[in-house]
């Protein structure tokens, strides 16, 4: 049975380096770098952690680098020390991806952010990776086209691509993983690298660019990101259709979908958190009811179509009559009333913190899910409102504790893991777009088994073999004994 | 019964790998063509087929690689449903494996995507006869690296696929095909003016100074479509585009003789050149054909480089200048580290994606 198996067991923990070796990285990156070579505590402790719960660590110094070269020189300095070195864009990542659990170096790309190119008739641009989301379709503005890809924050292209990020309108245009043409990579070994290219058939060989689309910085240093881009919709318009219950709406979702209406996003909301967003968003009209938001793109006849359809499909499944918004004002009221959900959930808690989970499950399984989620969450006496990605199954439970009570946290963060393996017992996954970072790593391994992460891990191996690329991350170290 | 057929599978691997036997993983065969030569002892995956799940509402289904290509298909279109990617079959016998093993993509890809944009996950025995699944079957999943998709293209050189789950899509209610007569620029151009706005085109064609567009989607959407595009309607249009899918457009008649089929993926603005003979021209200029002698792979490759892109020996009697395109030294270094994990003993598919060492 000789090399039959992986070797597991084998592949120690990242240890934490000897201070001399990150002292002397440090002294180099501080002579090269300059003043963008920063160990001031505040700018580490900023460096240190993502939007998602405390838990930060903070890097050894921050480094502010400007081009592709820079960045290889960060990393070929690490690799060398054996010190840790932490990609970080804009820090909302939501799992812990960018806590520095060893020290080391933190790479901020976000001064990396030009747009490099805008190809109009290829439907394609390239960009740093320090550009955002909002930076970029500021800069399409004029070319008609536009870049779909809307996680809520407005982070980073790398750190998007970094994560594999989606969000509200991937029903219609996909995720990260589908308009990611291809990358600019600096690997482990400082090499920089070019997977992919303009064509849509992208490179001969292995499929790198999804590879390192998702890889959480892990297996290389994501500096350019060649993506694919959208002309803008003639018109659009939004709708909210309300439901008695919960399982109407995911109904009607699902006929909608079999439809193959071409949705650009259908959120739902739960009837706690959709009474969350009446009070903080001032919503008038609205019942606190099991909600979905929608919104149609298309030609002005093609959105028409598509929303009276949809409504049809909901009244035929006891929905309420739809309320459209048409003009750019009221549309983007309502959607800023989705999008500040987070804030609207904890305002229903004044004082408590939150997380958000992020199980995705077979679309045929989401309302079983939610369901056996609120019954969960009832046991718990905790407050935790939903919304939910629903034509991708995707759903976040919003789980609020207050934070000076430690067993209040602790019930909090067991709901966490059982709606995760709630996801996978149902066939789904523990995480939909937020990514696995420290937070999900037992998860992984009950989603995929020991055999697939061991082969994760090899790959690790294979393209990091000194492990400095975010340590501690995306997948566990060793196998659990 | 379907147990006992993989625990086969890894038996006969771990013995393979045991005595560096190369194996020659082969659905079908109807894509031999494609890719350096097999070399081997024939693994033949038929015996593992059959439907694991397809429930319609949820979008997907889940089979077993051995599962001929023409049922699945034939089961999603009885609930009306398809394979967005168009899967070519150029012979009958194809299977999902490889399919998914080739990800080669249809006249529909760059309008829905390609192979591996609708791999939701995988089963695959590795090269240490491990059996592992990777992704899984929801649309979204963002748990670990995206080995799922790395499997898709990668000819069976990192391991077998043995189940995979694939997204499917409603069938269009409506589809028409137009023609105009145009030359190959105008042509190019007007696929990619069309291409950037929202209309609902599914796919495109240049051919013989003729342009072929294809309109998928609601009825009014396609009718709205098809009287602003004008041209004239091609009666029988779906048996143009499965001919353009499955090679059996009289264009492909040399190829399937034997001479060599190019095939250049470049940008789709890329302007029409004169490379020695008459293209084929899909994917709103992002594919274009043509038969041209092996001697001209170095003038190819530097075009379709110069344009963003790479030419591929597609098919060919003799193999002889490399079927892919080569890779940068960096990204073959890439690829051979891959290779080495997914398979240490080198005996899945060995020299069959010769690129990058593979």
């Amino acid at each position: 049975m000789d090399g039959t198996t992986h070797p597991a067991g084998t592949a120690a923990a990242f240890e934490r380096p000897a201070p001399d070796a990150v002292g002397e990285v440090v002294a180099g990156l501080r002579r090269r770098f300059g003043e963008r070579a920063s160990i001031n505590a505040g700018v580490r402790e900023q460096h240190g952690h993502g939007e998602g719960l405390a838990d930060a660590a903070l890097p050894d110094v921050v480094v502010y680098p400007h081009t592709d070269e820079e960045v290889a020189a960060v990393v070929r300095l690490c690799n060398a020390a054996r010190v840790p070195v932490i990609a970080f864009g804009i820090g909302t990542s939501l799992e812990g991806h960018v806590a520095a659990l060893y020290g080391g170096v933190c790479l901020d790309l976000s001064q990396m952010n030009r747009v490099l190119e805008v190809n109009a008739d290829d439907l394609d641009c390239r960009v740093q990776a320090g550009v955002t989301r909002e930076q970029l379709n500021a800069e399409l503005k004029g070319t008609g086209l536009f870049f779909p890809i809307d996680p809520g924050a407005n982070a980073t292209i790398g750190g998007m691509t970094a994560t594999r990020a989606s969000g509200t309108n991937a029903v219609r245009y996909g995720t990260m993983r589908e308009n990611v043409l291809g990358l600019t990579v600096v690997t482990a070994a400082g090499r920089i690298v070019r997977t992919g290219g303009r064509a849509r058939k992208s490179s001969a060989g292995y499929d790198l660019t999804r590879l390192f689309v998702g890889q959480e910085g892990t297996l290389g240093i994501v500096t350019e990101i060649q993506l694919r881009l959208y002309g803008v919709p003639e018109a659009i318009s939004a709708a909210v259709g309300q439901f008695d219950d919960l399982r109407s709406a995911v109904q009607t979702v699902i006929v909608a979908m079999q439809h193959g209406i071409p949705v650009a996003r259908i959120e739902l909301l739960d009837a706690l958190q959709m009474k969350a967003c009446i009070a903080y968003s001032k919503l008038d009209g609205f019942d606190a009811k099991p909600t979905l938001f929608f919104e149609f793109h298309g030609t002005q006849a093609g959105v028409k179509e598509q929303s009276s359809l949809m409504e049809a499909i909901a009244a035929d499944h006891g929905g309420h009559p739809f309320r459209f918004a048409t003009a750019a004002e009221d549309r983007s009221r309502l959607w800023k009333a989705r999008h500040n959900a987070w804030y609207a959930a904890l305002a229903l808690r004044p004082g408590a913190m939150g997380f958000s989970t992020d199980a995705c499950v077979p679309i045929s399984r989401l309302a079983d899910c939610v369901l056996e989620t609120h019954e969960d969450v009832e046991r718990t006496g905790l407050v935790c409102p939903i919304v939910g990605h629903v034509g991708d199954g995707n759903f976040h439970l919003l789980v609020l504790f207050d934070p000076a009570d430690a067993d209040e946290r602790a019930r909090a963060e067991a709901l966490a893991q059982r709606v995760s393996l709630r996801a996978i017992r149902m066939g789904g996954t523990c995480t939909g777009e937020h990514g696995v970072g420290v937070h999900k790593l037992d998860a992984l391994v009950a989603e995929h088994g020991d055999e697939a992460v061991d082969l994760m891990r090899t790959i690790k191996q294979a393209l990091d073999p000194n492990g400095i690329l975010n340590p501690g991350k995306t997948v566990p170290a060793r196998r659990r004994e | 019964m379907h147990e006992a057929v993989i625990q086969g599978w890894q038996a006969r691997v771990r013995e393979a790998a045991a005595a560096k036997t190369p194996l020659a993983i082969r659905g079908g065969g109807t894509k031999a063509f494609y890719g350096e030569a097999e070399q081997g002892e024939p693994f033949d995956t038929r015996a593992y087929a059959g439907i694991v799940d397809y429930e319609p509402t949820e979008l997907v289904v889940t089979a077993r690689a051995g599962t001929l290509l023409a049922d699945v298909e034939r089961t999603l279109r009885e609930a009306g449903q398809m394979l967005a990617f168009e899967p070519p079959h150029f012979a009958p016998g194809g299977t999902l494996g490889g399919t998914i093993a080739t990800g080669l993509s249809g006249p529909r890809r760059p309008y829905a995507g390609a192979v591996r944009d609708h791999v939701l996950g995988v089963k695959v025995v590795d090269g240490r006869g491990e059996l592992l699944t990777f992704g899984g079957r929801v649309m979204k999943n963002v748990a670990g690296f995206d080995v799922a998709r790395l499997m898709t293209g990668a000819l069976g050189t990192l391991g077998i696929v043995a189940e995979a789950s694939l997204k499917c899509v409603p069938q269009p209610r409506a589809q028409a095909t137009r023609v105009f007569e145009l030359s190959a620029d105008e042509g190019i151009r007007r696929a990619n003016e069309w291409g950037g706005k929202p209309l609902p085109l599914s796919a495109t064609c240049q051919c013989d100074g003729r342009l072929y567009v294809r309109l998928s989607g609601a009825a009014p959407a396609v009718e709205a479509a098809a009287a602003k595009f004008g041209g004239a309607e091609v009666p029988d249009g779906e048996a143009l585009w499965t001919a353009v899918r499955d090679h059996a457009h009289p264009f492909f008649a040399a190829a399937r003789d034997g001479a060599p089929l190019w095939r250049l993926s470049v940008r789709s603005t890329a302007p029409h050149t004169d490379l020695g003979a008459e293209q084929l021209i899909e994917w709103g200029g992002a594919l274009r054909w043509l038969v041209a002698p092996r001697a001209e792979a170095s003038k190819l490759r530097a075009w379709a480089a110069a344009h963003g892109g790479h030419a591929t020996l597609f098919a060919a009697r003799d193999r002889s200048p490399g079927v892919f395109h080569p890779l940068p030294p960096a990204l073959a270094g890439l690829h051979a580290r891959l290779k080495a994990e997914f398979d240490p003993h080198g005996i899945l598919n060995p020299g069959r994606m010769a690129a990058g060492g593979a």
